[in-house]
C-alpha cells in the first residue's frame, strides 16, 4: 500500500493508510491526534474542522488523498499561529467552553475567520460560524470571544 | 346490395383474422450463432462483463440488499407497478435455462421465454441496436454469475396495460428493424460512441421525451425529460439548453468521473448511471461517447433555464462569506445555506473539501424550475470518484417544505441569478414523485 505524506502541525508524517481514508480517520486513529472530533460524519456540524492550506475544511468528508502537499493544522497545532493563539486566550478568559465537544471545531472555524478578517461583524461571524454546532448553546460567549480575540 | 355485404364481411373477417394471427401466434424464434470473430472461454466472459457495464443492466437488475442481477426493482408508472426480472443463472427463477436464441430473442424483440412480450422497462428498443455477437457475450457473462434464487413480484398493471399482446403493436411502432449500422461517412470513433450511447448505454430512454403513447419522441431525440423526479437534462448540441459549448474534454471527464470543471457534478439517476457504469468504461470509449453527443442535432429548451456561468451574488462572494448585499436581509434561503451547506460547497461556487461540491456553472442550480435541486437536497447523492467517495447527505427529514422551497430558491438566485419560485407544495410533490 502507498504510504501518504502529509505535513500536520509543521511536522512531516507518513500514514501508511488508504487515499480514500477521511482526514479525520487519519489524524485521529492513526496520527494520534485526538483534539479533532468526530461529530456527525457528513459535514454537518463542524465538530471535526482542521486548516488545510489555513482554510477551515471539514475533515470527516475529506479524504486524505486530496489534501495533497498543503499543511493541515489540528486544534493541537493553531496556538504555534498568531491568530490561533489569541483566539484560544480568548476562549480561556471568557471560558466559552462548557462540555467542549465541539469547541476544538469552534476554535478552528474562529482562527481562519479571524486569519481572513482580523475585524469580523456580526454578519461575517454568522457566516463563518454558522456551521459549527455547540449542542451547550455556547454560542453568545463563542461571538464575544472571536470580538474579543480580534482585538487583542 | 348483398353482394357488397358479404364483401364487407369477408374483409372484416379477414381483418380479424389478421389482427387475431398479428397479436397472438407465437412468437418466432431465430436461430442464432457467434460470428467466427467472438472470443471464447474467459475472455468471452470479460467482453460481456464490460458489455453489460455499459449497457448497466445491474442498475435495474438488482435491489438494495439483494442479490446482484437478481432483480426486483419496481418501476411506479401512471398504470401500475412493474418489476425488473432475476437475469442470474438460477434454472428456476432466473434465466438459467434460457437458450442463446431466447436470450437474444428478448433483447432484440422484447419477447420472453415463454413467448410473452415484454414491457418496454426493458429497454429493448435500445438494446435491439446491439450485435448478436455483443448479446451473446452479455449472456456468456451473466451465466458466469452465482445463480441467485429470487422469485420476481408479480407486476401491478392495471387494465389494459397488463395484457401483454399489446406490446405487439407498440413495438411496430417503436422498435428498430435492423441493428446498428455503422455511419460510413463518420469516423470510427463517432460509430464507437453512437453504438455505446444508442444501443448499450440506452441514454435516450431518459433523456428522449416520450409520447402519447409513451414510446420516445424520435422527433425530440436528447432533449430532455422528466423521470421518476429527476430531469435528465438536454443532451443535444444546443448551445444554450444542451452541451453545444461543452469541450469533448469537459464531457469526458463529466461523464467518466461525474464531473467537470465549471460544469458541476452529477446527481441522481446520471450519479449512478456513472457509479454503476460509466466509471468503468475505458477512457476512450467514454471519449467516443463525447464525441458522437456533440454532434445531435440542436433542440431548444427553456432559454430561462440557461447556464450563467458567472453569476453577480456569486461572483461578490468569498469562499466564507457571502455577497454583502445578501447578508443585508438575511433570508430564510440563506441562513439555511449558511448552517447546512456553505461549509461544503462555498459561497463562491468552489468547493471546499472536494471539487463535486463545486456548484459553478452547474444545471443544476441553474433550471428555475428547481427540480433536481430540490431532489438532490432531499435525497443527497452518493458517488464512488477517483479520490474515493463524494457524497452529500439527505436533508428531507433536516427541513420542512417551506425551508427547502426557501433554501433552494436562495440557491437558484445566487448560484444561477434565476429568478426562481419552487413552492413549498412543490417541495412536498418531489417528496413522492408518481413517476
Amino acid at each position: 500500500m502507498q504510504m501518504i505524506d502529509m505535513t500536520v502541525n509543521g511536522e512531516l508524517l507518513h500514514l501508511d493508510v488508504p487515499d480514500d481514508m477521511p482526514l479525520l480517520w487519519a489524524l485521529r486513529d492513526v496520527a494520534g491526534l485526538t483534539g479533532t472530533k468526530f461529530g456527525c460524519g457528513i459535514a454537518q456540524c463542524g465538530a471535526c474542522t482542521v486548516h488545510v492550506d489555513g482554510k477551515p475544511v471539514r475533515s470527516c468528508v475529506m479524504p486524505v488523498g486530496a489534501v495533497g502537499n498543503r499543511p493541515v493544522t489540528t486544534v493541537e497545532g493553531v496556538s504555534e499561529t498568531p491568530v490561533g493563539k489569541k483566539v484560544q486566550e480568548a476562549w480561556l478568559d471568557l471560558e466559552v467552553v462548557q462540555c467542549g465537544y465541539c469547541q476544538s471545531g469552534q476554535i478552528m472555524s474562529a482562527a481562519a475567520l479571524l486569519g481572513r478578517n482580523p475585524d469580523p461583524d456580526d454578519a461575517a461571524i454568522d457566516a463563518a460560524m454558522a456551521g459549527n454546532v455547540c449542542r451547550c448553546g455556547t454560542y453568545p460567549r463563542i461571538r464575544a470571544a472571536i470580538k474579543q480575540a480580534a482585538t487583542a | 346490395m348483398k353482394r357488397s355485404i358479404k364483401i364487407l364481411a369477408a374483409l372484416v373477417l379477414v381483418a380479424v383474422l389478421a389482427a387475431a394471427a398479428f397479436f397472438f401466434l407465437p412468437a418466432g424464434l431465430d436461430e442464432v450463432t457467434a460470428s467466427s470473430n467472438q472470443p471464447k472461454g474467459q475472455e468471452l466472459i470479460e467482453r460481456g462483463r464490460y458489455l453489460a457495464t455499459a449497457g448497466d443492466c445491474i442498475a435495474c437488475h438488482s435491489v438494495a440488499g439483494g442479490g446482484a442481477y437478481a432483480g426486483g426493482l419496481a418501476f411506479k408508472l401512471p398504470f401500475g407497478t412493474i418489476y425488473s426480472s432475476n437475469i442470474t443463472p438460477d434454472k428456476e427463477t432466473g434465466i438459467g435455462d434460457w437458450s442463446d436464441a431466447e436470450f437474444v430473442r428478448a433483447m432484440r424483440h422484447g419477447v420472453g421465454k415463454n413467448g410473452e412480450d415484454l414491457y418496454p422497462a426493458f429497454p429493448y428498443t435500445s438494446y435491439a441496436l446491439m450485435s448478436t455477437d455483443d448479446m451473446l457475450a452479455v449472456k456468456a457473462y451473466l451465466f458466469s454469475l452465482p445463480a441467485v434464487r429470487a422469485q420476481t413480484a408479480e407486476n401491478s398493471l392495471s387494465f389494459p396495460y397488463n395484457q401483454r399482446y399489446l406490446m405487439r403493436a407498440w413495438k411496430l411502432l417503436f422498435l428498430p428493424k435492423e441493428t446498428y449500422q455503422a455511419e460510413a461517412k463518420q469516423s470510427e470513433e463517432w460509430n464507437r460512441g453512437a453504438y455505446l450511447v444508442e444501443a448499450l448505454g440506452h441514454c435516450g430512454e431518459c433523456h428522449t421525451p416520450r409520447n402519447l403513447m409513451y414510446g420516445l419522441d424520435s422527433g425530440k431525440k436528447f432533449a430532455g425529460a422528466v423521470t421518476q423526479g429527476w430531469k435528465a437534462y438536454n443532451i443535444t448540441s444546443d448551445k444554450d439548453g444542451g452541451i453545444g459549448n461543452w469541450s469533448v474534454e469537459e464531457l469526458t471527464s463529466y461523464l467518466h468521473t461525474g464531473h467537470a470543471e465549471g460544469r458541476g457534478a452529477a446527481t441522481g439517476s446520471m450519479a449512478e448511471a456513472i457509479d454503476l457504469s460509466l466509471r468503468h468504461l475505458t477512457e476512450q470509449d467514454i471519449r467516443s461517447m463525447a464525441v458522437y453527443l456533440k454532434t445531435i442535432p440542436p433542440q431548444p429548451t427553456d432559454a430561462a433555464a440557461k447556464v450563467d456561468p458567472n453569476p453577480p451574488l456569486m461572483a461578490a462572494s468569498q469562499a466564507y462569506a457571502p455577497a454583502a448585499q445578501e447578508t443585508a436581509d438575511r433570508s430564510l434561503g440563506l441562513t439555511i445555506f449558511e448552517s447546512a451547506c456553505a461549509s461544503c460547497h462555498a459561497w463562491n461556487g468552489e468547493g471546499q473539501q472536494s471539487p463535486y461540491a463545486a456548484l459553478r456553472g452547474s444545471q443544476t442550480v441553474n433550471d428555475p424550475d428547481g427540480t433536481n435541486l430540490v431532489q438532490v437536497i432531499l435525497q443527497g447523492s452518493h458517488m464512488t470518484t477517483p479520490q474515493g467517495s463524494a457524497f452529500m447527505p439527505a436533508f428531507a427529514d433536516a427541513y420542512s417544505d417551506v425551508e427547502i422551497a426557501a433554501l433552494s430558491n436562495y440557491v437558484l438566485g445566487h448560484f444561477g441569478n434565476k429568478k426562481a419560485s419552487v413552492t413549498p407544495e412543490d417541495v412536498a410533490a418531489a417528496r413522492n414523485p408518481s413517476q
